[in-house]
């Protein structure tokens, strides 16, 4: 095993590189360091791809032409990588050399929305019940509902309106609902780095 | 020992009341704060057994003291309602700088031991409710410290632990944690969770809480070393899969687990009592 100059004791001392590929690169491969930043980052892979495996259309089967600098500029931008995770990879998508064959088919689209709106089901402790997901580039709305009975797990819903609703003023808006039915449209709020 | 199942999503709702009905569990362990859109009454007709409420994401190491409030009133109404063997929580990193770790992090057990004892201390007055606090699977060295942090922690807070012993099991495969170190913690536990693991993709290969594999050689044989170490009156054990869920296997670590430690001694009636 290689001798490391860069603090690793403790889980702690990896803690920025645990989601920095460009960090992983600076510890020895044979290092124990490595491979928990490894084991780390692979999830960040897999909670892409797995969830919205369409993307590999784009990138080829490893991902990496999407992962590493969609990662890159997540650092930059210090995305707090919330459920609004899969919402970032599609802003960056939009400005990548894919933006051609990601507006080609609205699968992508509707792929990235579900998976962030069931992160959201998955991951948020408030009191909101549901969240509407929207976005310019459709009319189309994905609801994701957290689970609402012993038997069932979370919802995801796609909703194509009669009548559509204002676009937000940014690529992408959401808002929740205080109970398990949409009734209200309060407006829609900007995804938070 | 009482033997549970983790209830984590509604998808295995089925396969719990069989695992109840055929006698392979005593008690269920609810990822409660999964289930905080669900009426409480209606949780507690979910089982017609007693029932642990392990807690995923309240965050406390790091949320403020409002969140706090706020998520600690929910729970309330389902400690109320379920009347609960035991309310359990975790004791590690969400998040570094605002930025949401995917795989969770584990404190510095030397550097952060006030602050996570004090915040302990504040949680559990918050929720009203003594909270067993479960050991991290270690990776890193800092690992080494881990059971007198618990023993400590346990000490000074009135807390109790949650014992994983499959993730001791992996802090022994990755950083050479003692079993014999965690003697007195496993002695004051009275609940416990196990599952499997599996080893890291690339090397130095590293061994990682899974909870989608049959239990390991190493897990029964710390199990059945330390068994009366483990086994008390009230003690309760769980058994976590939260993937590749089969029938069929997971009876198999049951019964492997039954064959350990015997027929618990108490009926589901007793054990509803010790809450």
């Amino acid at each position: 095993m290689t001798l490391l100059s860069l603090p690793s004791r403790t889980d702690r001392d990896l803690y920025p590189a645990l989601m920095s590929p460009q960090l992983n690169a600076k510890y020895p491969a044979d290092h124990k360091a490595f491979v928990r930043i490894d084991v780390s980052l692979r999830i960040y892979w897999h909670t892409l791809f797995d969830i919205c495996p369409e993307l590999l259309e784009l990138s080829g089967p490893d991902g990496m032409s999407i992962f590493r600098p969609f990662m890159a500029w997540a650092e930059e931008k210090k995305l707090a990588f919330d459920w609004s995770y899969y919402l970032w990879v599609y802003v960056w998508l939009r400005q990548s050399p894919f933006k051609e064959r990601l507006l080609a088919d609205d699968k992508y689209l509707r792929s990235i929305m579900a998976a962030s709106a069931a992160r959201w089901a998955i991951l948020d402790r408030g009191r909101s019940r549901g969240i509407v997901i929207g976005c310019a580039d459709t009319a189309d709305l994905v609801i994701g509902w957290k689970c609402r009975n012993v038997r069932l797990g979370r919802e995801i819903e796609l909703i194509e309106p009669e009548e559509p609703l204002p676009a937000p003023s940014d690529l992408f808006g959401y808002f929740t609902l205080p109970s398990f039915e949409l009734d209200i449209f309060p407006g829609w709020q900007s995804l938070a780095r | 020992m009482r033997l549970g199942f983790n209830f984590t999503l509604g998808d295995t709702y089925d396969m719990a009341q069989r695992l109840i009905a055929e006698g392979h569990i005593d008690y269920c362990e609810f990822l409660i704060d999964n289930f905080f859109c669900v009426d409480p009454d209606e949780l507690a007709k979910a089982f017609d057994c007693p029932v642990g409420l392990h807690i995923m994401y309240s965050k406390f190491l790091e949320a403020d003291r409002p969140t706090l409030v706020d998520f600690a009133a929910r729970l309330r109404d389902y400690i109320d309602a379920l009347n609960p063997i035991y309310v359990s929580d975790h004791i590690l990193r969400f998040s570094h700088e605002g930025r949401a770790f995917f795989h969770l992090g584990e404190i510095d057990y030397a550097a952060e031991y006030e602050s996570v004892r004090d915040k302990v201390v504040q949680w559990q007055e918050i929720v009203g409710q003594r909270i067993h606090f479960e050991n991290y699977p270690s990776i890193m060295d800092g690992g080494l410290e881990a059971p007198a942090f618990f023993e400590r922690l346990m000490k000074e807070t009135g807390a109790g632990v949650l014992f994983d012993a499959s993730n001791a099991v992996c802090a022994h495969r990755n950083c050479g944690t003692p079993f014999e170190a965690w003697r007195n913690v496993i002695a004051k536990a009275q609940h416990f969770h196990v599952a499997g693991y599996r080893q890291s993709l690339i090397e130095p290969f590293i061994s990682l809480d899974t909870h989608a594999e049959a239990l390991a050689p190493d897990t029964l044989a710390f199990l059945r070393n330390f068994r009366s170490v483990f086994d008390k009156p009230g003690a309760t054990m769980t058994y976590e899969r939260d993937d590749q869920i089969e029938f069929d296997d997971i009876v198999v670590d049951l019964k492997a687990l039954r064959d350990l430690f015997g027929q618990p001694e108490e009926t589901r009636h007793d054990l509803a009592l010790t809450a």
